[in-house]
């Protein structure tokens, strides 16, 4: 049998008395910081997936930003798109009436050929279309707009691209030499040539009517290619939200404590440790010494 | 025969003998709480007849005397043992725990201050200058980023460092006290040697050599032997700490080696071993790691830069300058000088950018070796605080068996006291015995009929 001795059952009462406070501090620092793991050391391996998830989850908000701006870009491209898809429109009347009327009429092909004009204006003004300060249909060119006054592409074929997931670089790019021709035989040199054969040859407009609608296609086309794009992005962007719920849920069940099991938790250390102060009390009381005379 | 007073002789030596045990009962009772203080006992023994003395002289009977034959401490020697050597253990599981805790708390992980998340946000920061390479403000917040991750690293290396100087101080500090402890202990052993041999009582001395004891296996999980005289030869990783009268000296080497007397000495334990072996393992790999976090960041970034073109179509420098935690400072102010694009002639191309935004995914970057590091040092520290737990609760096992044999308990001494008290009430009644027999002897023999 173990000799119970004052120190032994001084040190014994402490170190029970301590282990019980511990269990009870440390409960509630979880508590108070909301968190399971409150240094690495509580979890290695829950500390690891931690930062992972952290960083994806970050990323992931990259990501969404990404497609947001990208959305906006495309938006710009296509309503620009829209805009010169019906201008032209307007252009092909006016041609067809040029056609009609032929050489008969100076005074009313003269009043055509400013409109078709007026019309290269607006266009051209289109074609340098802008989100947040740079020409959509510049690719990656530094200066601001995409044609120049004289209607000659000035951007470069870079591809302006959008990171929208792991591994998921979207070109936004819309070249303008692909929508609107290469240099010499495009759109704006198109309508030159219109408005000239308005003025002085009516006969050319034929063969104009045929390039017109040839960029027209090329234009739908790539608006076409534009709505395509922002599809793909917005069905990214809703996988992207799903994913976004699960990682955090999944940082919060390893993060984060269970209210009611820490409460259960508390209330039985809290037993334990009032038994054991209790009981302390009690016990240390007592000795031979009570009992004699 | 006996003489008629010898009963006279016996009574005192009696009514001594039980005040004795009473002294020792009550100074059992005032020392229970004095730390390293082990419970006597006075051992009683009765007094036989004389031996080798002629047949006509010797009394038939026992005398009945009793005598103190000597005063015990109750210690169970190889519990002491036994307690020195978990003693040893503890102290050096305890520091280590201590120091790899400390350690932890400069790692702030996981949070959303700690370098993990400024990574992220730094990675990010590049996202949105390859969506618009051309926003100036957007090439300054990597800028700031960038400084803060370099100003991050540098704290965390010098708070590194910072814990590095104390804990030398600390294993400076340790030598002095085993220093101070090894010089008492031999100059105890001194006089315990004289002492033992006088015949004096040496239990007190003995008690001061056990806590000398119990002190440097606490500092250093010295081994120690008890020779025969009671004095006590000390040895710390087989280099001779205090032999007999003569305590030889511990310091460190400059390379953080314990010294006994100049002399490298083996792996020991206790508090300076768990120093040490902080000093030369755990914390400079901690440093190691976290400069390969540095390197690892300045090279993935840089190499990437060098790899781009700036915004007036420059080839990109490096961003970071240094390549270790303490040094790494960002070599670029000019926002317009960071790369983004890939191709030169000053367009806005954010493909380098983009690329940048993606090396916090890369398997060799700095985010994995940061994360790497906080494993380490999480499971490193989980696995020291776990062990120093199980050796405490190891070592407080052993304490108790120690201080169930050497402790006092007040019920025993209770006992005892009643014990002793009462025996010297009934050795008094002898004495008023004999005295009433001699006097019937003295006053009343031959007045028969008077």
């Amino acid at each position: 049998m173990m000799r119970v001795t004052v120190g032994s059952a001084s040190r014994g009462a402490l170190a029970g008395l301590q282990a019980d406070a511990s269990r009870l501090a440390n409960l509630q620092k979880q508590i108070t910081s909301g968190r399971q793991i409150t240094k690495p050391s509580d979890s290695p391996t829950g500390t690891v997936t931690a930062l992972q998830l952290r960083s994806q989850l970050k990323q992931l908000h990259q990501y969404q930003a990404n497609a947001t701006d990208a959305l906006g870009w495309l938006t710009t491209v296509d309503s620009s798109l829209h805009s010169i898809t019906s201008q032209l429109q307007q252009v092909r009347s006016l041609v067809l009436q040029g056609m009609n009327t032929g050489t008969g009429n100076a005074t009313s092909n003269e009043a055509l050929a400013q409109q078709v004009d007026q019309a290269r204006a607006s266009l051209l003004s289109l074609a340098n279309s802008s989100y947040l300060g740079r020409p959509v249909f510049g690719g990656t060119t530094a200066g601001d707009v995409a044609f120049d006054a004289a209607g000659s592409y000035v951007g470069d074929t870079g591809t302006v691209a959008r990171t929208v997931g792991p591994n998921n670089a979207i070109d936004l790019n819309t070249p303008g030499t692909a929508a609107f021709g290469a240099n010499g035989s495009n759109l704006f040199d198109l309508l030159k040539d219109i408005s000239a054969n308005l003025r002085t040859n009516p006969s050319g407009l034929g063969a104009n009517l045929q390039q017109l609608d040839s960029r027209q296609v090329a234009i739908t086309n790539e608006q076409s290619l534009a709505g395509a794009k922002y599809q793909r992005i917005q069905s990214v962007q809703n996988t992207a939200n799903t994913n976004r719920v699960q990682l955090k849920s999944q940082l919060s069940d390893l993060q984060e404590i269970d209210l009611a099991d820490m409460a259960i938790q508390v209330t039985s250390a809290n037993a334990a440790y009032q038994a054991a102060l209790a009981t302390t009390a009690k016990v240390s009381q007592i000795s031979l010494l009570d009992f004699l005379r | 025969m006996t003489s008629a007073f010898s009963g006279l002789t016996n009574a005192l030596a009696a009514l001594n003998v039980q005040r004795y045990g009473l002294e020792v009962t009550g100074q059992n009772i005032a020392n229970a709480n004095t730390p390293g203080y082990t419970r006597q006992r006075a051992e009683l023994a009765a007094v036989g007849p004389a031996t080798g003395v002629a047949a006509l002289y010797a009394t038939q009977h026992p005398n009945g005397s009793v005598t103190v034959s000597g005063t015990t401490r109750l210690n169970d020697p190889m519990i002491d043992v036994r307690a020195r050597t978990e003693h040893g253990d503890n102290g050096y599981r305890q520091t280590t725990a201590t120091v790899l805790s400390s350690v932890e708390t400069l790692f702030d992980e996981p949070s959303d201050h700690g370098l993990a998340e400024q990574l992220n946000d730094f990675w990010n920061s590049w996202a949105a200058v390859a969506n618009n390479p051309g926003d100036l403000a957007a090439r300054n917040v990597v800028l700031q980023k960038a400084a803060s991750l370099a100003t991050s690293l540098n704290q965390s290396s010098a708070n590194l460092d910072r814990l590095t100087q104390s804990v030398a101080q600390q294993a400076t500090a340790a030598t002095l006290e085993i220093n101070t402890a090894a010089a008492a202990l031999a100059q105890l052993n001194g006089e315990i040697a004289v002492a033992t041999a006088s015949g004096t009582n040496t239990n007190a001395l003995a008690d001061q050599r056990d806590s000398l004891l119990m002190q440097l296996a606490d500092l250093t999980g010295a081994q120690t032997t008890v020779l025969a005289n009671g004095t006590a030869t000390v040895s710390i990783g087989g280099q001779n700490l205090v032999a007999s009268t003569t305590a030889t000296t511990v310091s460190l080497s400059p390379a953080n080696q314990i010294l006994v007397g100049g002399t490298p000495a083996g792996p020991a334990g206790g508090e300076l071993q768990g120093l040490v072996d902080s000093l030369t393992t755990a914390l400079p790999g901690y440093a190691a790691q976290l400069d390969a976090v540095a390197a690892a960041l300045a090279n993935t970034v840089n190499a990437g830069q060098t790899g781009g073109y700036d915004l007036a179509g420059n080839p990109g420098g490096p961003l970071f300058a240094g390549s270790t935690a303490a040094t790494l400072s960002v070599a670029v102010t000019n926002p317009a000088a960071l790369a983004a694009s890939g191709a030169a002639g000053g367009n806005l191309d954010g493909s380098v950018a983009l690329g940048m935004s993606q090396l916090g995914g890369s398997n060799s970057g700095a985010d994995a070796a940061y994360r790497s590091l906080v494993g380490t040092l999480a499971t490193d520290v989980q696995r020291a605080v776990q062990q120093a737990s199980i050796q405490q609760a190891v070592t407080n096992s052993v304490d108790e068996l120690a201080q169930s044999s050497a402790g006092v308990s007040f019920d025993e001494e209770t006992t005892n006291l009643l014990t002793y008290q009462r025996a010297y009430q009934a050795s008094s009644r002898v004495l008023t015995t004999v005295d009433e027999i001699l006097d019937t002897l003295i006053s009343h023999t031959g007045r028969v009929g008077l």
